[in-house]
Order: C-alpha cells, then structure tokens, then sequence
C-alpha cells in the first residue's frame, strides 16, 4: 500500500494527495454544514448557532499544514456561501482560504504540544471569521445592524466554537489519520 | 519536499484570486448566470444529509421539550376538546360564509384572498447555515409547482417568500432576514409602510408611517399587497411593541413583533398563487 502510494505522488498531485483522502474531506465538510443547519440550529446559545464548518477547516489546517488549509478554506467557505441565497458569493471563500493559510503557518511555528493549542486556534479564527464576514458585508454595501450586534454575535459564535472543539477535533483527526498518505510521515 | 513553503504561498494567491473573481462575478450577474446554477447544485448536494439529520434528530428534540409538559397535558386535552365542540359549530356558519365571499369576490373581480388560494404544504427541514441569514429549506420544489417569488405562511402568519428552487427543495427568505422586506397595514388605523427585517431575535422595522399615526402598541399589522409586493394583502406579519414619535422625524419608529418564530418553523404553506403569478394579473 506505501508502495503504491509512493509511486503514484511521483507521477502526479492527484495521487499525491489521495482520492480517498479528498472525498473524506469533502464529505467532512459537508456533514459540517448538515449539522450546522438542522442539529445545531435548534440547539442555539441565545439564538446564535455555531460554525461548525468553519471549525472542520481550521482543525484540519491545524492538522495537515497551510496547504490544505488554503484549499479546504476556499471550498468550504465557497460552499457555505452558495446554501444562502442572500450571501455574496466569495465572501467567506475569501476570508477562509486566508484563515486556512493563517492556521496552517501557525502550526509550524508553535514547537510545544499542548492540549490548549487547538482550543486558542479555534477560538482565535472564530473571532477574525466573524468580524471579518461583517466588515467585508459593511465593505460590500450590505445592510448592517450595528456594532453592538454584531459584537455580541461575534463572541458568542467563538464560544460556541469553542465548545465544541474538545467534540469535533478528535473526531475529524481520526478520519485525517485515516486517509492521509501513507508516506507523509510528520510525528 | 512536501512542505516546500513556497508552493503554500502560491496555492494562496490562486485562491485568493479567485476568490476576488467570484466576488466580482456575484455583482456582476443578476439572479440568473452561472453562479445561480452553481448555488442550485450546492443546495441540491446537501439537502439529501440535510433532510437526514432532521428525519432522525427532530423526534428527539420534541421529545426532550415536550418531557417538560407532562404535567400539563390532562388540563390541555379537556380544553382542547371543549374547543373542538365549539369550533365545530363555529365552522358551520363560516362554511357558508366563505362560500358567500367566494361568490361575491368572483362576481366583483377582486384579487383572490389568500386564505382561499391553492397551496402546498411543506416542512423545515433547514435553517440557514449562519448568524447573519435568515432562510430555510422546504422540503417541496419546482416538481410541487413552487417557483421563486411565491408568498409563504404557516398557521401564524406570514414566513416570507421562495427565494431558489431545485426540483424538490426551496429556500425561504424569512421576513426577520435584512434584506426581506414586506408592504403592510397597521389594522385599525389602516395606515400602511413597508416592514423590514433586522434578524431573529430582534424585532421588525416599520418605515414610512407618519408622525401623526393613530398607533398604538398592541396594534396588528399585516400585508398590504401593495407597491407590487408578491404578498396577497391581509396576511398577519405581527404585533407593534413599540412606537415612537423622535424630535424632527417626519415618520414614527415602529418596532413589529413578528408571530413567526424563525428556529421553530415547522409546516409551512407555499401560496401557488401568489408571487409572479399575481403580479402578472396587476399589470392586466
């Protein structure tokens, strides 16, 4: 199986990365925003509902580095701004493929292990995703409705995140663990 | 070989490009164009997971609220069945006079009212994926006869309207959504505005009703079915639990509370007449 592996990422970027692993991701994000939508939107704090599509993507840049950040950001944001019929499309595109990157850059800096790392890392994304959609939203010419709003909605989203990150970051290394090529090796 | 960090920053810069280019694209084409077709296969790809989870989850979580009520439960059913008796001899007369007004609506050529029009009931099965869209999926499409632009109520009153149709989903703009907005009627003083959206949780906005409105809090508010709104007129939108007269304002500030609540919609119906079909007899 490493052998195989080995072969195909000499001949191209396809098998370099693994056709399992990309549906694997793909369908990460799509249970994401399934979940986002139906489970988590009865289950709101104060009427906000967590970004959970925004919490795969950071995980798994975390994980594997700022390359998968940087695709997995543009397609998983592309695919949140197409479900809403109102949204600009590109907007969360945009924003997440920079977050991706930010993510994935970070997580080579950073030498110490620590349980507490991805918890910040989600929090601290959390936070620029927010105040980054509404000033591109304001930048755009989109209806605002004001500061205090705004805020609130902010941080109570990078709560809810948060909240869930001990959940889902297990959870979605497993399956990267699973499906990422076998001669990558990093620790 | 692998983490090479300049190819990372190339990958970056494509897709910050074309990221800008879809931007761009979004102003540029309307409501047709390719990105409408590319927001149709999205919905179409995870409506199916979608419709899952709240097959499975929903029972669980009414279960959970409804543990709460128990205790409740006797007192309810003997009123409930007290009301059936009266309603039921209520609904009687009302049969009749239903068929009164459908006669005399015919006879004068009025515009059909939308407790008589043709619609299809339909479920939740979504509400939009963030904090800064109000919309939900239907679990009816353009297989049912929905097509964009179509008036949505559900028992309470007004939802909103279709927005995008696949063969078998839409999505609904909900009124308290910013960008929604409806012409309405203040009942009793029958002064009319428009209603807009601020978000669920917070109230509407009336605009456009005078300083000098007899308004009162309390007061019910409706569609006008005015200035080609795709609203029949007399659907409930809600009640007013605000309203204020600022210093040189020409017009009162009015906050609506909207009946319908957007994290609990359930069954909604989808007025088949209403929407494109009724703006074109307008313009008859």
């Amino acid at each position: 199986m490493a052998v195989t592996a080995r072969s195909a990422g000499r001949s191209g970027t396809l098998g370099e990365i693994g056709l399992g692993r990309v549906a694997a991701y793909a369908a990460m994000l799509i249970i994401a925003l399934a979940v986002q939508s139906t489970v988590l939107a009865q289950l709101t704090i104060l009427g906000v509902v967590p970004n959970l599509v925004l919490v795969v993507i950071v995980v798994l840049a975390y994980l594997d580095g700022e390359r998968v950040g940087v695709v997995l950001g543009f397609f998983g944001g592309l695919l949140l701004d197409l479900q809403l019929e109102q949204a600009i499309v590109g907007v969360s595109a945009l924003l997440y493929t920079l977050i991706g990157y930010g993510i994935g850059t970070v997580r080579r800096l950073s030498t110490k292990e620590s349980v507490w790392t991805p918890v910040l890392v989600i929090a601290g994304a959390s936070a620029v995703a927010e105040f980054g959609y509404a000033s591109l939203s304001i930048i755009l010419g989109r209806e605002w409705v004001g500061l205090q709003v705004t805020a609130k909605r902010a941080g109570l989203v990078v709560l809810y995140n948060t909240l869930l990150t001990p959940f889902v970051f297990p959870l979605v290394r497993r399956v990267a663990n699973r499906f990422r090529p076998e001669r990558v090796l990093r620790w | 070989m692998y983490r090479q960090p300049g190819r990372g920053r190339v990958l970056l810069l494509v897709f910050v490009a074309l990221s800008i280019f879809l931007i761009t694209l979004d102003f540029r084409s309307g409501a047709e164009g390719p990105l409408a077709r590319a927001k149709e296969w999205s919905i179409a790809v995870v409506a199916p997971v979608q419709r899952g989870f709240t097959t499975v989850f929903r029972p669980v979580g009414n279960f959970f609220s409804s543990l709460g009520e128990i205790g409740d439960l006797r007192g309810q059913n003997q009123e409930l069945e007290q009301d059936v008796r009266r309603l039921r001899s209520e609904n009687e007369g009302a049969d009749a006079i239903l068929d009164e007004n459908k006669r005399l609506t015919e006879v004068l050529d009025l515009k059909e009212s939308w407790q008589t029009m043709d619609a299809v009931a339909a479920q939740v099965y979504s509400n939009g994926a963030g904090n800064y869209n109000w919309a939900v999926g239907i679990d009816k499409g353009r297989e049912d006869g929905i097509a964009r632009e179509m008036a949505v109520i559900s028992p309470e009153g007004l939802v909103g309207k279709v927005v995008q149709v696949t063969a078998n989903e839409a999505q609904v703009l909900v009124i308290v959504d910013p960008t929604a907005a409806a012409g309405a009627r203040i009942e009793g003083p029958r002064d009319t505005g428009t209603v807009q959206g601020q978000g669920a949780g917070l109230p509407l906005l009336m605009l456009d009703i005078g300083k000098d409105a007899d308004v009162s809090v309390g007061d019910e508010v409706v569609t006008s079915g005015r200035n080609r709104s795709v609203f029949p007129p007399g659907i409930p939108i809600g009640e007013i639990s605000r309203a204020d007269v600022e210093g040189g304002s020409p017009t009162m500030d009015i906050d609506v509370d909207p009946y319908v609540e957007y994290r609990k919609l359930d069954y909604v119906s989808v007025l088949l007449e209403s929407g494109p079909a009724a703006t074109a007899q307008e313009d008859r």
